[in-house]
């Protein structure tokens, strides 16, 4: 009786620890990762698609629970530094790599170079080398992955050009042949463009087709602007001749997108986000529509912008965990899932490539837009860009359209205020 | 014994007292504090003593922001009263199931949310398309870009602020006319005063002290205006004010300097400013009735 009482108390013990130790094991490995997406991300088909993402790495890592939380890009940027001030960072998180300066002056982005280093060669080659380089302030340094991304398209309505007796079978090859177009659409009693003037983005998309990314951005070593005076005297040109063309709205109003579907505007230039809308209004009421490359001054060359979002990876605890999770969402099978689901471009090369997804019309024009197009606030991560800095830009030009200065004069200005603004 | 007597009161008024500190006392002070320091809000604060002050009084948003709000604050304060006085003198004038309808409706814009409001507004400023655009066409007058004109963008957020705010004034001051002795009017009848003179030499004067609360409760909102202008002029922390810096405000520039040039230091600045501006604001608002009264 005794032996069996003994047996007994030993296997008690025995289980006892058992389950100890399985709650011990269970606590050590039951982490939760917070990953902030933007709110577009976080709702319907693409929510859908993040959680099979979230599902497939959580599977292959048991006792790992992630929260996707969709946020406005504002919020985004708010949430961050909020986050890093308060010590509450999410773990994983988007954002525009024009906001990286700010996220790595207020720490809340991990330098994942060495991560990124232990990675197979395979990963690391897949993804397209400009968006990459944007990630990289210095040697040694890479402060995130690139992720999805655009390079502005010109929409242009075919009805309205038709209605102008323009041939719409070529595209306009460079700047002259487009303003000339942009006239005809006028004369006929239609608007040719939205306002480039009103938006720091729109205003870039015009310069790129005079200048490229070396002639814009910044000299972070002298606190400089890298406007170039004279390409910015001929593109402030540009906007005075386009002022009685214009619908005056703005590139991002819901008016311009009405005007286009009513057949009222003939060219929009914007990325490839309207383009759901677009196609939405060619099922609905017949708008004849298609997006080729914004030309520039000469032939062959485009404007337009190009820009990334990135996936971030804040310092803490989780950190590889979250790099994980990163590397796993921007690879190469994820990314052309997403690719294929929204029919948007991104910065994985390799994803772009897959025959299926390069057969996606958007896609290749995108990827082709992206490659002719200019960084829009590069060099990233370098220095926080002050807030002075795009409201000189969006104010000379303006200015210099309603006729307050000549383009020599405003680009003179322009860029004067520029360097105050940068110098401070 | 004076602190045995009153120690009761103490204790009563000891929650506030912790919350008051804790949430408002407590951020204006640490808010002070940091106004003298070139900060990011992680990093190591350095002291710039007054730094903060110049840089943000010598700028041209400062200059462009407080210009704005003063032609705003010039505008928008007085219409709004008066608007919500004609609607609440309207609205008195109905009885039973009309009075409780006009009420609700002229204060559903106050409970709708800001984006919501600026959407709307949006599509009745929208170029072309929008409703009063359309209106307008009727008429023959030619499109107007009411949020991208310089010279409309002010008047355009004005109107929006007024039909938000007239729905609350309105509430309040419809609670002050129901407190006027109706002796009054009858007196005044009796004396031969029409309607206006009802309204000029009785309402009004008995509605004093209901006016002086709409009149600086308005005043303080709009030394803060942030989300309309912000909402309307589709800004971000990058870039906000609208065209030309036509709709920029204080509060906006605080917030773009904080969270758009992560320079947390100048921003507590900015906010000092402003609390010092509406605290100055609001005592002078004191002294003035405090000698209005003694008149």
């Amino acid at each position: 009786m005794k032996t069996i009482i003994r047996h007994c108390a030993r296997l008690a013990g025995a289980a006892a620890l058992i389950v100890a130790g399985m709650i011990s094991t269970a606590a050590a490995e039951d982490v939760t990762l917070e990953y902030w997406v933007y709110s577009d991300f976080a709702q319907g088909d693409a929510l859908a698609l993040q959680q099979e993402f979230i599902k497939e790495f959580t599977a292959k890592h048991p006792g790992v629970k992630i929260n996707i939380t969709g946020k406005g890009d504002d919020d985004l940027t708010a949430g961050q530094v909020a986050g890093a001030v308060s010590g509450n960072l999410p773990d994983v998180f988007m954002n525009s790599q024009s906001v990286g300066a700010e996220l790595v002056k207020v720490k809340a982005l991990a330098n994942i170079y060495d991560k990124w280093m232990a990675m197979p060669e395979e990963y690391r080659a897949q993804f397209d080398k400009d968006a990459l380089e944007g990630c990289m302030a210095k040697p040694g340094e890479l402060y995130c992955l690139p992720y999805t991304g655009f390079g502005s398209l010109l929409f242009r309505n075919l009805t309205v050009l038709q209605k102008a007796g323009i041939d719409t079978s070529k595209p306009p090859a460079t700047w002259d042949e487009w303003l000339e177009q942009m006239k005809k659409v006028k004369q006929a009693g239609m608007y040719a463009i939205p306002d480039e003037t009103l938006i720091f983005n729109s205003i870039a998309e015009i310069y790129a087709t005079s200048g490229n990314t070396k002639s814009w951005g910044f000299n972070w070593d002298n606190h400089t602007t890298r406007i170039d005076p004279k390409i910015m005297a001929k593109v402030l040109g540009k906007f005075v001749d386009m002022v009685p063309l214009n619908s005056g709205t703005s590139r991002n109003d819901q008016a311009t997108k009405d005007l286009f579907i009513s057949n009222q505007l003939a060219f929009h230039t914007v990325g490839p986000w309207v383009n759901p809308t677009y196609e939405q209004a060619a099922k609905n009421s017949g708008l004849k529509y298609d997006f080729v490359l914004i030309p520039g001054d000469e032939p062959g060359k485009t404007g337009g912008i190009r820009s990334y979002e990135m996936v971030g990876v804040a310092p803490g605890k989780h950190e590889d965990l979250a790099f994980q999770f990163a590397a796993f969402i921007t690879e190469k099978t994820q990314m052309a899932r997403w690719a294929k689901l929204l029919a948007r471009y991104n910065a994985n090369a390799a994803a772009m490539a897959d025959p299926e997804v390069s057969a996606l019309p958007l896609i290749k024009t995108s990827v082709d837009a992206a490659h002719g197009a200019m960084d829009v606030a590069a060099p990233y991560f370098v220095g926080a860009v002050p807030n002075c800095y795009n409201s000189i830009v969006i104010d000379m030009a303006s200015a210099t359209a309603d006729g307050e200065y000549t383009p020599e004069e405003g680009a003179k200005q322009m860029i004067s205020e520029l360097n105050d603004c940068l110098a401070k | 014994m004076s602190l045995r007597r009153h120690l009761p009161h103490y204790l009563m008024i000891a929650p506030f007292m912790i919350l008051f500190a804790a949430f408002f006392l407590y951020p204006i002070l640490s808010g002070l504090y940091y106004s003298f320091f070139d900060w990011n809000g992680v990093g190591t604060p350095n002291y710039v003593g007054l730094a903060n002050y110049q840089s943000i009084v010598g700028s041209r948003d400062f200059t462009r922001a407080m210009t704005n709000l003063a032609q705003y604050i010039v505008i928008t304060v007085p219409l709004g009263i008066l608007i919500a006085l004609a609607l609440a003198l309207l609205v008195d004038s109905f009885t039973g199931r009309w009075a409780g309808f006009f009420r609700n409706a002229y204060f559903m814009p106050v409970v709708l949310p800001a984006f919501l409001a600026a959407t709307i507004w949006r599509w009745i400023y929208a170029p072309n398309f929008g409703l009063l655009n359309m209106i307008l066409g009727w008429f023959g007058v030619r499109s107007i870009n009411f949020l991208n004109d310089t010279g409309t963008m002010l008047y355009a957020l004005i109107a929006v602020d007024v039909w938000v705010s007239a729905g609350f004034n309105m509430v309040i001051i419809l609670a002050g006319l129901k407190n006027i002795p109706m002796e009054l009017y009858e007196a005044a009848r009796l004396d031969g005063a029409s309607k206006w003179q009802q309204i000029v030499h009785v309402t009004i004067p008995m509605l004093g002290p209901v006016l002086f609360f709409v009149f600086t409760y308005g005043l303080i909102s709009a030394m803060q205006v942030f989300d309309k202008p912000w909402l309307l002029t589709g800004s971000s922390f990058t870039s906000y004010g609208g065209r030309r810096h036509a709709l920029l405000f204080p509060v906006m520039d605080m917030m773009g300097r904080a969270f758009g040039g992560v320079r947390f230091g100048e921003a507590a600045a900015y906010g000092f400013i402003l609390t010092v501006a509406i605290v100055a604001v609001t005592a002078f608002m004191f002294a003035l009735r405090a000698w209005r009264e003694r008149q």
